[in-house]
Order: structure tokens, then C-alpha cells, then sequence
């Protein structure tokens, strides 16, 4: 492939000299080039290699702006001819356009570049490792590998570029009905780790081996792996923490922000972009502080506000992305040291994974969802056996509120796994955590 | 360009088992205005190429969007050597009659085609639409949107298939949000994205659009002042714009033959369903009939084909309440014998095809909605989906929507916020106890599954649907 950096200069230069003085373009780029593994029975299912480079470019004048999003084939004639195509379109269109409430004029955010790369073997013999390592075992997941750029340019001599060669295994592992899920990735490839990675969830599918034990719906004293808080964290980027979102009456966290209710003094929150897994710049190119206080000894500090939410209800930028969700969110670790867990717990629900969150009432904060994979029960801090999963039903508020007794001393990293139409940027950085009365409906 | 990719196709289709190539070309208009005033108005053209190839039974994919000789040259060797690799220890080795030969073309049916309306003539629509949406003070947000989607796929095989199909969509939405003391409550038109068809620019029929978006507003700040939803439990009549959830979520996932073999086990999830299942469970009541059918017209997933060449029927999924087959592409049926469907389906060129709902329809029974709900001493019925969770076997759902009536005696009482119910898929299908007479037909642009994970589209007609005795609750 070429090089994608020196390949956007002379495009983007080419692209900037047909503008009128009076126009303001910027050029948005995501590139791929990405190997999927898909296993079944700790096989192959499905492998499929993706090469996939997409620019988004905003066209704006007079306070109006249009924006369209091309795939670039990386022939430098083909694809100036088609940014300059649909330019053409957008200057037609946009005298028919009104002026734009939360219109940002462009800026140079300056000029920065960044090179990631996990040295590891190749796509090929990584496949070999993976099948060999899971032998004998029933294995399901996703292998997922290659480099990620993203690129952000204007016409105002801004130009950002990100790289991140980086590879993950999600996976689980079966017993029949019964599973174990597991992630990895790392900074520095080394197949011991893998090994022990892959021990540990074994370790904890045998624990399933044990009499499932029927717990009724009730309310239960719970440990929630980092991987299950995981999952709640999510939730706040559905609409908690943006400012345009709590402005238009969908933000959950409406009474936090009124003062009505509070979470936890022991919730320390913060969007840490300095775990080096997203940009340092943000789609537009804004370059936001390391890190940003959003929920300080259980107050809301701040929420995720971009340039434009900032124009249009005249606050404070904080330089989020638009779309005003977590990028890199970690929170602080607390008390409770990892081999307490068990003898804190004392009687209650061990739960490794949380699945499929939804709002039920986002007025309350009010979240439904489900226990999943290798979850136990657990009396005077012994385990004793699994569980059939759970559906809870319970408000935010209380979960990470008064209900929440402590937060582990240690934290786990997971890098950004998903990929619905391409790969994601991010990470999240978290301890498990020790609730009182979660309360389960069904 | 076309040419080209054949000229190559030709040159490479001898390189593997089987070869095909598929080409996709999507042009999507976004736009959203936001209280008149315009929020987002982009277009997007997303053109690329899969590459498919067996070897020694094993299917693996390339896709690139560098369609030139030099970037499908390299996508297809680098999806050879894993393909290759990969074939040494595949699930299953799979032989050519998962690629059947077909030829022939597709287009939604339209009365006008989608280029054939401009930007700012869609952008009026919302325009008016969303100033309709803010009928006082207490709308804070008053939303209008609107995707055009324009779909050109063309599939050559080495086994001689060679079909194009264009689909014309759009997908449209009105909500207001209004707020008032503190409380905020949403009306959006048949829930978020549920308003989407196959169809052409003669959708955008404002004047119809403008009643619906009155009715809308004043529901939003009717809300504001009504009692939560009663927890108890009780008769409950879903409309067919919280149906299309309740069939996808308990109905369409669960069938799918690749959660049940546990290829998707590792994201989306398993399935309570066996394969000793079909041809006996009892899913639901007797008065429960389930289709497959990517054969409607405007529907928002019919096709002619699925994107192996697999030609589109109609099939009973459920019949009686017995569940008879599964939502199983050739792949899956090759693995099983277990009867299937034409459903082999991805999101676009960059992901590979896998098994998925198309359109999956309720069929209507013979009660009016006033029959039906002079059937019931005391029920609620909701309409719209607003929330949505199951668990990983599709057995626990619990579903929240927008708004409420309770209704006594074969009358409409008064309104309820926040309405949820719960329930277990299997018992919940068998307390089916009526349908109305008229299907009413939506979908949804955005459902998830996979690894690497893709969006599809899918289509879902139903009638109201009356249930007997379910946990409701409220806020």
C-alpha cells in the first residue's frame, strides 16, 4: 500500500487549491487494512482480510455546511477527481441550505503525528498459534489484527495523523452450555501470555463444573468484574454524559447534573486520553487536554461537550468529539484488594460479564440486562456453583450510588473491540466494584 | 469501472475452488433538522468489491475499496494465503451447491426513482416537518430525518451467476421531545427508525408526514402530565410498531441456524432453540404464523436473490404455533439438514455474508382493534419501542415504549408514561390470544450481529397482537 500520510499531503494540497478564499474544506480520513478470523470449535469459520479507506469532507461557507464521505481508492487522480465531483455538488447545494446554529468556523489545531505499532508474528502464523494454544478446546471468537490510522487536515494547514498497528483476541470458551469468556491484547507480543490468558479462563469454566445453584429475582449483594463494569460504563456514552444530549432532554443523568441525586464519594471518573489507544485530536483536529474530570468524588465535574454543542448554547468547549460519547474513560481504583473479593462478597452474586443494557426508564437512570457467562453464587465467601443468568432492573443512581461498598485496587485495560463497519478507536480502563442491593426482576 | 472488475474477475476466477466477486455501490443522503433548523445534511458514496473463494471447502473473504487493477490484485493474494491457511482446519468443508447459479435482476419497486429528488427538496420536507413537531414552548426538540439510500449490487461466480440488484430505501423519522418540571417525555414516529421501506421519492408526501407530526407532538406533551405505567399484571395489547421489535428480538434472532450451531456464541449470543426442535416446539398459540418473506414489495429487506445466489421464497417459519424452520443460509443448511431459507446476508463489500432475518411477518388474524379490545376486561396497550433487552438464549426480554392506554370494558381510559413489560420467549408466544385483521408493515436499518460485527436491514409486518397475562410496570 502507500504511504497513506504522504499520499494525503499532495491530495489534500491538490484539494485545498481549487477553494475559493471564502470556502473552508477539512478532510476527515479512517484507514484500515485489517485481517478478521472468525472461529467456531476453535476452527475457522470465516476469514476475511479489509482494506478500507474513507474520507469524510465538510464543505462549509457563509455559515452553512455540507459534508460527504467518499472511499478512496489511492490512485491520486481518481480520487481528486471524486472529492472535486462531489465539491462541485456540495457549492450547488448550498445556497438551498440555511445557516447552521452550531456552525464552527475552521481552524489549524495544528500539526501532530503519532506511530503505534504491537510487534507481533504475521497474520499466518498467529493463526497457528491461536488453533494450537485452543486444541482440545470448544473455542468461539474473534481474532482481529492491523493497523488503524486516522487522519484530520483542513484547508487551514491542520494535519493530524494517528496510527495504531494493534491486534486482539476475544473469545470464549465451553463446557456445553456453560462458558468462560476471555480478551486479549498487549503491548508487547509474548506467547507465555497468551497462555496464561487463556489458563485463566479456563481456570474459571472449570469453576462451572460445579451444581448450578437457582437463585431467585431479589435484591443481592454483587462483585462485578471490570469486564461486567465495562458494560455499565458503556451506558454512559447513550446520552449521560453529553451536554447537547442533556439539552435535549435524553440525557439519564438530568437529576446528577440538577443536584437532586448523587453517586458514590468513592466514583472517581475521568476521560483519559492519555492511554495512548484514541487520537490526541479529535475529528476536527481540536487537540482536548489529557484528561478531563467528569465525575469527581461522586459529582459530575464536567460533561462531554464538543465545539459545536459549545456554539450553539453558548458554554465552554471541552473539545469532545461531536458525537459526545467516552473516548478513553477510566475510573479510579479503590479499596478493596483483589484477594478480599471473595471474603467482601461474603454472601451474594460473583458476576463476570453483563450483556445487552438498555434504558428502561432514563428519567431514573434506570438500566435492564443480563448476567452472562461465568457467573456465580456465593455464601461466606466461597463459591458455590453457577448461576442460570439474571435479569436485572435498576437505576444508575443506585448501583454507582449508594448502593456502590468499594472499587478494587487493581484495574483492567480493554481495548476497543468493536467493529460494526469498521474498526474503533479507544479503551477503557477499570476496577470491579462491590454493590449492595442490585436488584434482579426476572 | 465495471468493465474492469469483470476483466479481472476473468483473470482470477481459476485461482481458487470458486471465485466470485461482488460489487457494492451505495449512495446515502443523510439529512436531520433539528427545530427548522439544520442539524446534518451529508451524503455518503460507499463503493467496494468482496472477494469470495473456496478452497478445499473452506469459504474465505477479501474486500478492498481500492478498485484498481493493483488493490484487487493485492486484496485477492493476501485473502488467498489466508483462505489457504485457514482451509487446513476449517468448521466445515463446504462443496459448490452453497453456490447455486443464478442470473437475473432486482429493483425495488417505486413509483419515482430516489435520484429523481434533491437535496433541498428533502431538506424542505424536514424543514416543515420539524417546525410542525414544536406546536408550543414545552417541545425542546422537535426532529426530523430522513436517509435515501440508493443500492447498486452486482455478483459474478465462477460458477456462471451473474445478477444486479438495486434497492431504493428510505428510512425516516419525526420525534419531539418536550419537557416541562423536570420531566422530559419522547413521541417519535413509530419508534426511532421503525418508519423505513423500500420505496421511491413519492414517500416524501408532506402532507400526510405534517398530521402525523401534530399527532406526535401533542402525545410528547400529553406524557408530561401522566401517571407512570401500573405495575402489575395484565392483558396487553402491542401495536404493530412495538410488535416489529417483540418478532425480531424472540422470534427472528433465535432462529437464526448459526446462533443455534454457536458460530455467533462469542458476541450476539446463543439460542434457546435446539435443532431437534423444529417440526415440534410449541413456540406459540395456535393463531401464530410466522414467514420468512423477502418476496413483499416495499418491505425493507426483499430481494430476488441473497448474496450467494440463493433465490428468495416465501417460507412458514412458525405454522400453527409449531416451529417448522430455521433462519438458515446454504451454509447452515449444508451443516444441519435442517430446512432454511435464502438469508446469506452482509452489510456491505467490507464484511462477509452470514445468516440473517430478511423480512420475518406476523400474519393478521380476524378481530378489529375495537374487537379486540372489547375482548378484555382490563389491559394496556403500548405503542412504540423505546427499549429493547434480551438475554444471549432469546429466552428473558424486557421491552420498554413510548406510550400507553390502559383500556376497561371495551374502552380507552387514560394515558400511561413509561410503559415496560417483561417476559420468557416460549410462554410469552403461547399466551397469544388474538390478532387484528391488517398488518401494518416497518423495519429496522440497524440490527447488529456478527464478528467482525455489521448492521443489516430487516423488515417486519404484524397486526396488534393481544397477550394475556404480562408483567407490566412503569417508571
Amino acid at each position: 500500500m502507500v504511504n497513506l500520510k504522504t499520499y494525503l499531503k499532495t491530495l489534500s494540497q491538490d484539494i485545498f487549491s481549487k477553494l475559493t478564499l471564502d470556502e473552508e474544506l477539512s478532510l476527515f480520513v479512517h484507514s484500515e487494512e485489517s485481517q478478521f478470523i472468525r472461529f467456531s470449535q476453535a476452527k475457522v469459520r470465516q476469514n476475511t482480510t479489509v482494506h478500507q479507506h474513507e474520507v469524510v469532507v465538510t464543505y462549509q461557507k457563509d455559515q452553512r455546511k455540507i459534508k460527504f464521505t467518499l472511499n478512496l481508492c489511492l490512485d491520486q487522480s481518481i480520487d481528486t477527481a471524486s472529492i472535486l465531483k462531489e465539491l462541485q455538488i456540495c457549492r450547488a447545494q448550498l445556497p438551498l441550505t440555511d445557516i447552521y446554529p452550531q456552525y464552527v468556523a475552521m481552524e489549524n489545531h495544528g500539526v501532530s503525528e503519532s506511530i503505534k505499532k504491537v510487534e507481533r508474528p504475521d497474520d499466518l502464523a498467529m493463526l497457528k498459534t491461536i488453533t494450537e494454544s485452543f486444541s482440545g478446546t470448544d473455542m468461539a471468537g474473534l481474532y482481529c489484527s492491523g493497523p488503524v490510522r486516522q487522519v484530520s487536515i483542513n484547508s487551514k494547514g491542520q494535519f493530524h495523523y494517528f496510527e495504531n498497528d494493534f491486534f486482539f483476541l476475544d473469545y470464549s470458551i465451553y463446557n456445553g452450555p456453560k462458558a468462560a469468556k476471555g480478551f486479549f491484547s498487549c503491548e508487547k507480543w509474548n506467547e507465555k501470555d497468551l497462555r496464561e490468558n487463556i489458563g485463566r479462563t479456563r481456570d474459571k469454566l472449570n469453576l462451572l463444573d460445579q451444581p448450578t445453584v437457582n437463585v431467585p429475582k431479589g435484591k443481592y449483594r454483587v462483585y462485578l468484574e471490570p469486564m461486567a463494569l465495562f458494560e455499565i460504563v458503556g451506558m454512559m456514552s447513550w446520552g449521560s454524559l453529553s451536554y447537547s444530549a442533556l439539552r435535549q432532554g435524553r440525557s439519564p443523568f438530568q437529576k446528577l447534573q440538577q443536584n437532586e441525586v448523587s453517586l458514590s464519594p468513592q466514583l472517581n471518573l475521568i476521560e483519559n486520553l492519555g492511554l495512548g489507544y484514541v487520537p490526541a485530536f479529535n475529528s476536527i483536529g481540536e487537540v482536548a487536554d489529557k484528561e478531563l474530570e467528569l465525575i469527581k468524588n461522586g459529582k459530575l465535574m464536567n460533561l462531554l461537550t464538543s465545539t459545536a454543542t459549545a456554539k450553539e448554547y453558548g458554554v465552554s468547549s471541552n473539545k469532545a468529539e461531536p458525537r459526545e460519547g467516552l473516548r478513553s474513560p477510566e475510573i479510579k481504583p479503590g479499596t478493596l484488594a483483589q484477594a478480599d473479593i471473595l471474603k467482601k462478597l461474603d454472601t451474594g452474586l460473583y458476576l463476570s460479564n453483563l450483556h445487552y443494557i438498555n434504558w428502561s426508564d432514563v428519567q431514573s437512570a434506570r438500566m435492564t440486562g443480563m448476567t452472562r457467562y461465568a457467573c456465580f453464587w456465593v455464601e461466606k465467601g466461597q463459591i458455590k456453583g453457577p448461576i442460570q443468568d439474571l435479569r436485572f432492573d435498576d437505576s444508575m443512581f443506585n448501583l454507582l450510588g449508594s448502593h456502590l461498598i468499594d472499587l478494587t485496587t487493581h484495574q483492567e485495560l480493554f481495548v476497543e473491540s468493536a467493529t460494526y463497519q469498521k474498526r474503533y478507536l479507544g479503551a477503557y480502563k477499570l476496577p470491579g466494584a462491590l454493590i449492595e442491593n442490585f436488584n434482579f426482576t426476572l | 469501472m465495471q468493465t474492469q472488475i469483470e476483466n479481472l474477475f476473468k483473470s482470477l476466477k481459476n485461482e481458487a475452488d470458486f471465485v466470485a466477486f461482488k460489487t457494492v455501490t451505495e449512495k446515502t443522503r443523510d439529512l436531520s433538522v433539528r427545530n427548522g433548523k439544520p442539524d446534518d445534511i451529508s451524503t455518503s458514496i460507499d463503493s467496494g468489491l468482496t472477494i469470495e473463494m473456496m478452497k478445499d471447502g473452506h469459504i474465505g473473504y477479501g474486500a478492498t475499496c481500492e478498485i484498481t487493477e493493483a488493490g484487487i490484485k493485492r486484496a485477492f493474494a493476501q485473502a488467498k494465503a489466508m483462505t489457504e491457511a485457514s482451509s487446513r482446519i476449517p468448521v466445515h468443508r463446504f462443496d459448490l451447491s452453497v453456490r447455486p447459479k443464478s442470473n437475473g435482476s432486482y429493483t425495488s419497486r417505486r413509483q419515482k426513482a430516489l435520484d429523481q429528488i434533491s437535496i433541498s427538496e428533502i431538506y424542505d420536507f424536514l424543514k416543515q416537518t420539524s417546525s410542525k413537531l414544536k406546536v408550543n414552548e414545552k417541545i425542546i426538540s422537535a426532529v426530523s430525518d430522513a436517509m435515501v439510500i440508493e443500492t447498486e449490487q452486482n455478483y459474478l461466480s465462477s460458477t456462471g451467476s451473474s445478477f444486479e440488484q438495486n434497492f431504493n430505501i428510505v428510512v425516516s423519522s419525526f420525534s419531539a421531545t418536550a419537557q416541562d418540571n423536570g420531566e422530559s417525555q419522547t413521541r417519535s414516529f413509530h419508534g426511532g427508525r421503525g418508519n423505513c421501506q423500500q420505496i421511491g421519492a413519492e414517500y416524501f408526501d408532506v402532507s400526510r408526514a405534517l398530521h402525523e407530526c401534530e399527532i406526535l407532538s401533542r402525545e410528547a406533551i400529553e406524557l408530561l402530565t401522566a401517571e407512570n405505567c401500573p405495575s402489575d399484571t395484565r392483558d396487553l395489547i402491542l401495536s404493530p410498531d412495538q410488535m416489529l421489535l417483540q418478532i425480531h428480538e424472540s422470534i427472528g434472532h433465535p432462529l437464526e441456524l448459526d446462533r443455534i450451531l454457536g458460530d455467533e456464541r462469542n458476541f450476539a449470543g446463543w439460542s434457546f432453540v435446539q435443532q431437534s426442535d423444529f417440526g415440534k416446539l410449541k413456540y406459540g398459540s395456535d393463531m401464530m404464523n410466522v414467514v420468512f418473506d423477502p418476496t413483499v414489495p416495499n418491505e425493507m429487506a426483499s430481494y430476488k436473490f441473497d448474496e450467494v445466489g440463493n433465490p428468495a421464497e416465501k417460507k412458514y417459519l412458525i405454522k400453527d404455533g409449531v416451529l417448522l424452520a430455521a433462519l438458515g443460509s446454504l451454509e447452515s443448511q449444508a451443516r444441519t439438514q435442517i430446512s432454511g431459507v435464502a438469508n446469506s446476508r452482509s452489510s456491505s463489500w467490507n464484511r462477509a455474508p452470514i445468516d440473517r432475518m430478511a423480512n420475518i411477518n406476523l400474519e393478521g388474524g380476524d378481530l378489529t382493534l375495537d374487537q379486540m379490545i372489547s375482548k378484555v376486561e382490563n389491559g394496556i396497550i403500548m405503542f412504540a419501542n423505546r427499549s429493547w433487552s434480551i438475554d444471549d438464549y432469546r429466552r428473558k426480554f424486557q421491552f420498554g415504549c413510548e406510550y400507553a392506554k390502559e383500556f376497561k370494558n371495551g374502552k380507552l381510559g387514560q394515558t400511561f408514561k413509561n410503559p415496560n413489560y417483561r417476559g420468557v420467549t416460549v410462554p410469552f408466544w403461547n399466551s397469544l390470544a388474538g390478532l387484528t385483521n391488517q398488518p401494518e408493515t416497518y423495519g429496522s436499518p440497524y440490527c447488529g450481529k456478527g464478528e467482525p460485527s455489521q448492521i443489516i436491514r430487516v423488515g417486519h409486518s404484524s397486526p396488534y397482537a393481544l397477550f394475556k397475562n404480562i408483567e407490566v410496570f412503569g417508571g
